[in-house]
């Protein structure tokens, strides 16, 4: 292959040449460095000049978004830490929302909660085992969490006492990487507010 | 001066057939095809700091390196010592350079004063003793790698054709030391220059770069809910751009960079829209009864591949915006996630599950010629995005608990490790070309 003529390749770097001449056609100066006699050296008016390309980064660009709001200065520790709650999780088996036998056993003891203490709110964090994409869990895990809280309504909980979040699989409870620490994260997790 | 540009372009066409006009080339389509043997010498240095003289070229080498396109001469080979003559009209030894195998030789000449730094460039075909490519570089000192870079693309584009991508970005997420929060990262393609983005220390994830490279797009968690905002990269500006809905995730910008695509849940149902970056109603682009996300626009605008569960299990999906009905592309029962559009949009990568691991596999928008392009015996390689010039795909590899990105070609012929040591590296974004 090696210095071999290829008409296809010529056309391209011939074309590239001509459109980069073009480019340069206002203040070029062409200095000529073909080898002395070497075929079109004269005329080739491309490769011989050397380009100046300035590389100073270009001015921030007038984007049609205007930075409207600075950076939150809150960091946001408390959203990455596990909240303690007396309730059980609820689990779900792997890529599933359902709500199962014991999950619903859970449901009616937050159900009963929220009776004798009308004025409570919870937050339900749906949550996802490791596996898969984060994206496909984030949109899982707000279905889990939606799902707890359709159940919990369902029991005659008033929706104004419920809200619901998704962690996806960013917040495992335990970071094993196992069916049995699976099984733990695949869960819905009552927080209250 | 169109006239005389014309006139030019017809000029070459008319000397092209000229039967004595060799020209050196790479065939970047022919696997396992020779590599270009490649001179790369020291550098001369005028006023600045001497070991820049060795430094040019062992960016630029590694550069070159990382295509396996060439073939390096170790500079211990090398026979001619290259001065500043040589850029003022002294030619080069050629002779020299081709005994010792030599078929391309690249010379630099570099001074500092002050904060201004300035490097020619240049490309010789050896065998011709012909010029093929030159440069001549201003800017500041730290911008020396970014200037090296860009030359490497030069050289590139001279023997391929197709514009190298020295100099691109990865975003990507990880964990911050002991933080259990997820934070935003940008790595050079080269490995280079990792640095972190943001520092809220909550969950911030899914970075999405618009088609200019200026910004990026990401969900946060910082004020306790996730929402989707906008990151200049330069100025670290910010713009909430997502609000609505519960959880989302921004899947990719339209190439105009009018719409920003994201899948967003409501009621626990997720789909599909798109909101204009300057603001405004949200329009939704794909619903059904099952989880809707990811949503990866085509590089002419026109098409998104999304997943969707609607069949039972999540599968990639290819739709018109704008048009009823979709199209699935991944085949199989099993689990099929992360849609990545190639740029030259003939290709889909997307996260597929095979014998109980997770895999990288590509298909034809039409769902014609699927195969594997990365997978590991002992984890899972997931996240797959595509390099500006198609030729390379970064993604997650995890095996459990240690992660790392990975970039392999297209072809699945060549790997190596991105980014290694940080925890829970994933969500690779790779930056157009720059």
């Amino acid at each position: 292959m090696k210095g071999t003529i290829s008409w296809k390749w010529a056309v391209l770097v011939l074309s590239v040449a001509a459109l980069v001449a073009v480019g340069c056609a206002k203040k070029q100066t062409v200095k000529s460095e073909g080898a002395p006699g070497a075929p079109g050296a004269a005329v080739t008016p491309a490769p011989p000049a050397v380009g100046e390309a300035p590389v100073m980064e270009a001015p921030p660009a007038p984007v049609a978004v205007a930075p409207a709001t600075p950076p939150a200065a809150a960091p946001g520790v408390a959203v990455t830490e596990e909240k303690m709650s007396q309730f059980d999780d609820v689990r779900f088996d792997f890529d599933k929302s359902e709500v199962k036998e014991d999950g619903r056993k859970t449901c009616q003891v937050v159900a009963d909660y929220l009776k004798k203490n009308p004025m409570a709110k919870f937050l339900i964090e749906g949550h996802c085992d490791e596996r898969g994409t984060s994206e496909y869990n984030m949109a899982l895990g707000d279905r889990r969490a939606t799902a707890v809280m359709n159940y919990l309504v369902s029991l005659g909980v008033p929706k104004a006492a419920l809200s619901t979040v998704s962690f996806g699989k960013e917040k495992p409870l335990d970071p094993g990487h196992d069916e049995g620490a699976w099984e733990k994260n695949r869960r819905a997790h009552f927080v209250l507010k | 001066m169109i006239g005389a540009a014309a006139g030019a372009f017809l000029l070459v066409l008319s000397l092209f057939p000229s039967p004595a006009f060799p020209v050196l080339y790479i065939d970047i389509n022919a696997p396992g095809g020779k590599r270009m043997p490649i001179a790369v010498a020291d550098v001369a240095v005028g006023p600045g700091d001497p070991s820049l003289s060795r430094g040019i070229p062992k960016i630029l080498s590694d550069d070159l390196a990382l295509t396996d396109l060439f073939d390096l001469i170790p500079p211990t080979a090398h026979m001619e010592t290259v001065t500043a003559a040589h850029f003022s009209g002294k030619p080069l030894s050629f002779p020299g350079w081709k005994m010792i195998g030599a078929e391309a030789v690249v010379i630099g000449n570099v001074s500092v004063r002050g904060d201004r730094l300035s490097i020619e460039m240049r490309l010789y075909d050896a065998t011709q003793g012909t010029l093929l490519a030159g440069k001549r570089y201003t800017g500041a000192p730290n911008q020396l790698r970014s200037i090296v870079h860009r030359f490497a693309n030069e050289i590139v584009y001279t023997f391929t054709g197709v514009r190298g991508v020295f100099g691109t970005e990865i975003a990507f997420t990880a964990r911050s030391g002991k933080s259990r929060g997820k934070e935003l990262y940008i790595v050079g393609m080269d490995g280079q220059d990792l640095r972190k983005v943001t520092d809220n220390r909550s969950f911030n994830l899914f970075p999405r770069w618009s088609a200019d490279g200026q910004w990026l797009a990401y969900t946060s968690y910082r004020t306790g809910a996730p929402n989707v905002y906008l990151r200049n990269v330069s100025t670290g500006a910010e713009k909430e751009v997502i609000r609505f809905g519960g959880s989302k995730a921004p899947g990719g910008f339209s190439p105009d960079g009018v719409w920003l695509y994201a899948g967003v849940s409501q009621a626990g149902n997720s789909d599909i829209y798109r909101v204009r970056v300057v603001g405004g109603a949200a329009e939704k682009v794909a619903e059904g009864w099952g989880l809707e996300v990811s949503p990866s626009p085509s590089p002419d605008g026109r098409r998104i591949a999304f997943v969707s569960d609607r069949g039972g299990s999540p599968q990639v999906y290819v739709k018109t915006v704008g048009v009823a009905g979709e199209t699935r592309i991944s085949s199989g029962t099993g689990y099929a996630t992360s849609p990545s559009w190639s740029p030259a949009g003939d290709r889909i990568a997307y996260t597929a599950r095979s014998g109980g691991r997770f895999v990288i596999a590509s298909v034809a928008p039409d769902g014609s010629g699927a195969r594997e392009v990365a997978s590991a015996a002992d984890g899972d390689c997931e996240d797959p995005s595509f390099s500006p010039d198609g030729r390379s795909l970064v993604y997650t590899y995890r095996k459990r608990g240690y992660s790392a990105l990975k970039i392999i070609s297209s072809d699945g012929r060549r790997q190596r490790t991105l980014v290694s040591g940080l925890g829970d590296a994933g969500s690779p974004a790779w930056s157009p070309g720059r």
